[in-house]
């Protein structure tokens, strides 16, 4: 009961003061630019300059071949700058590219070296026999090298019909999928509520320490844990309630709410645990605030690994910011994964309570100083 | 005038030397360039994972592992385990005398295609030797990712500058030493000044430690210093606006952290979205700033380039100090 009185007592203090308002203002925000300047999917074609070095009639039946991909089956004449120069070429637009058909094989060399494009020559020799240079930055791996390598070997036509015989088998197929912007809401509700509350709630601390309100609190018979925590519960309230302002009207009805506020809560609870911890070892916010940030680089990098998806190394998964993006993506999926986002909601929940212990007892030791 | 600013720095950075906070700020550019070093060498592997039984057919195994990192497992049991793990990892499991692509059913379309192809290829028996190809390389090894990284980080140490500056500025409202200051011959503004430059000074510092470390130190520094000197004015800017308008720590930084969002915007808009899309961007500053820092990373900047993007960046902080000009003022009195 006393805690619960010092929480709204400690919301009432927030709601007065600025920072609550800096946080629903931020959340609208973010609201806007999603709902009207991110698009639902971003376009992933890729872009290709070649240069057919070969006899009219030959490059005639590969435009031809590529035509036939042509999304609208008509080839556009457009104009490429060109070393200072510009130059008329051939574009083909299929599903998955833009094939840009240029004239010369320096002009190949030039868009692969100068402006990094992906770059080949395709030969025919007198014997009809194809071969093809690739142009490559020099970072691309060796895997993907020696893939180039082969890949044009046997003639598209036998490798697209093995392809087509691949027996491929899901596991399950009753998966949703989240279109571009929706994937990219488990970073931002990372991000806003969960690592922002790591500062936060630092923040917090020193000010009451600054104020003098902790000595005065040592006065009252409360306990310092009491103290603490409705911090803590003012710090999750804010993150619960900007992160359903921006999820509410972007994600609809699609998300598991109720779990998503299961997560909320334990992710805030152990991520602003973890602030109280660091915040013990130091004076004032200007010293913690190095620590505080390198921390939150720290659990930024998931966020890089979850936008690509052949990045993954195991470390990653070490970093608590992963399980809460794949958890975030669980709920907003609707998936049902109830075990999943259960389980990493319990682990975040013991740890942050053990985090809280010990930020507890160095308080307990430290606060009055 | 300017001397007392140097005089006020440089008190700054004494205090702050006895404070620790220079030792973890100091620290901080050299960590985030040691991590993208440790990262980036893996960052750019475009491929698939396979998983495969172990010891069934080695050759395939030695084959695939030209293209794909393989895992090896003892059974079909195991692969099926951890082709339902939350990473992306497909098996390619052998049935009667075929072999069929196990997926957990949510993979991206193209890597399943890819690991299609592989099997393909393997199926029609390409060796290497077979080749058609000739590969020609411009010897570059910085990859893009890692290009990216410095980048943002760049971007981000200014915001923390920034974000020094107001924390500085309202520690000493909260303290009271703005008020002292009255009474000493230095007016408020050259105290605040002198009080941005510790802002400054970590951003430039920071920058140069992480282009050193992450091997971008043969760049155009002078067209760095030129980008990095404008992003910090808007820094100091916002940092100052924020010191003086805000009370308490906790608004100061929950503000700050609006900075964050052009920061991730330009960087999202430069490389994720299309031409069309690039115009609704332009107001940002963080955008140009990168676009710059990009040409400047990629030693393709001609002066004029940067001297157009700089000019940009300086023009949009010169609007938002317009605007809040009155405000600084204000807070000054």
């Amino acid at each position: 009961m006393k805690l619960f009185y010092s929480f709204v007592k400690e919301l009432k203090l927030a709601s007065r003061g600025f920072y609550f308002y800096v946080e629903i203002f931020m959340a609208a925000l973010i609201l806007a630019v999603f709902l009207f300047l991110v698009p639902d999917n971003f376009e992933k074609k890729g872009t290709e300059y070649i240069y057919l070095d070969m006899p009219s009639e030959a490059s005639d039946i590969f435009l031809k071949k590529i035509l036939d991909e042509d999304l609208d089956g008509k080839v556009e004449n457009i104009k490429i700058k060109i070393n200072k120069k510009e130059k008329n070429d051939l574009l083909y637009t299929t599903e998955d590219k833009n094939i840009y058909i240029l004239k010369s094989r320096e002009d190949v060399v030039y868009m692969a070296d100068k402006e990094r494009k992906v770059a080949a020559v395709v030969k025919m020799d007198e014997n009809y026999k194809m071969s093809y240079e690739y142009f490559l930055q020099g970072y691309e791996s060796d895997r993907y090298k020696n893939l180039l390598k082969i890949i044009n070997v046997e003639s598209s036509e036998t490798l697209e019909a093995t392809m087509n015989n691949q027996d491929v088998r899901p596991i399950s197929t009753d998966f949703k999928f989240l279109s571009d912007k929706e994937n990219m809401m488990p970073s931002v509700l990372v991000f806003n509520g969960s690592l922002m509350g790591l500062f936060i709630i630092a923040a917090y601390i020193f000010l009451d320490k600054q104020e003098g309100v902790i000595k005065a609190y040592a006065l009252t018979p409360s306990p310092v844990w009491i103290y603490l925590m409705s911090k803590v519960a003012v710090i999750m309230v804010t993150s619960i309630i900007s992160s359903f302002i921006i999820l509410i009207p972007i994600m609809g009805t699609q998300p598991d709410y109720i779990l998503l506020l299961v997560l909320l809560i334990t992710t805030g609870f152990f991520s602003s645990s973890l602030g109280l911890l660091i915040a013990s070892f130091y004076k004032n916010i200007m010293q913690a605030f190095g620590a505080i940030y390198a921390f939150m680089i720290l659990m930024v990098l998931p966020s890089i690994a979850y936008f690509i998806p052949s990045w993954n190394p195991s470390f990653i998964k070490l970093i608590p910011t992963y399980p809460m993006l794949e958890g975030f993506k669980s709920v907003l999926l609707g998936n049902g994964d109830w075990s999943y986002v259960l389980t990493i909601s319990g682990g975040f929940l013991v740890a942050g309570m053990i985090l809280f212990l010990i930020s507890n007892m160095r308080y307990k030791k430290t606060l009055m100083r | 005038m300017f001397k007392r600013i140097w005089t006020i720095f440089k008190r700054d950075l004494k205090v702050n030397v006895k404070g620790f906070i220079s030792l973890y700020i100091l620290v901080v550019p050299i960590l985030i360039a040691v991590l993208i070093n440790l990262f980036s060498p893996g960052i750019n592997d475009t491929t698939v994972s396979l998983a495969l039984i172990k010891g069934e057919n080695n050759t395939q195994v030695k084959y695939l592992e030209q293209f794909a990192k393989i895992e090896l497992f003892e059974n079909v049991d195991q692969i099926k385990e951890r082709v339902k793990k939350r990473d992306t990892m497909i098996g390619i499991v052998r049935e009667n005398d075929k072999y069929y692509i196990m997926t957990e059913g949510n993979e991206p379309q193209g890597i399943v295609d890819y690991a299609k192809l592989l099997n393909s290829l393997y199926g029609l028996d390409i060796q290497m030797e077979d080749t058609n190809g000739k590969i020609i390389e411009f010897d570059r090894t910085v990859p893009p990712l890692k290009k990216t990284l410095v980048n943002t980080s760049i971007l981000f140490i200014s915001i923390l500058s920034g974000m020094l500056i107001a924390l500085n500025i309202v520690e000493e409202k909260v303290e009271n030493t703005l008020s002292a200051i009255n009474l000493t011959p230095t007016s408020r503004l050259t105290f605040l000044l002198g009080k941005s430059l510790i802002g400054v000074f970590l951003s430039v510092y920071g920058s140069l430690a992480l282009i050193f470390i992450t091997g971008f130190e043969t760049v155009n520094i002078l067209q760095l210093l030129l980008i990095l000197l404008v992003t910090s004015l808007l820094s100091i800017l916002v940092g100052f606006i924020q010191g003086l308008t805000n009370n308490d720590i906790m608004t100061a930084a929950g503000s700050m952290k609006l900075l964050f969002l052009p920061l991730i915007a330009g960087v999202l808009a430069v490389e994720m979205l299309g031409d069309k899309w690039q115009k609704f961007f332009y107001w940002n500053p963080f955008y140009w700033a990168y676009r710059a820092n990009d040409l400047i990373l990629s030693q393709s900047g001609a002066w004029v380039q940067i001297l157009k993007y700089s000019g940009i960046v300086l023009a949009l902080s010169g609007i938002v100090y317009l605007f809040i000009a009155p405000r600084i003022r204000k807070g000054l009195e």
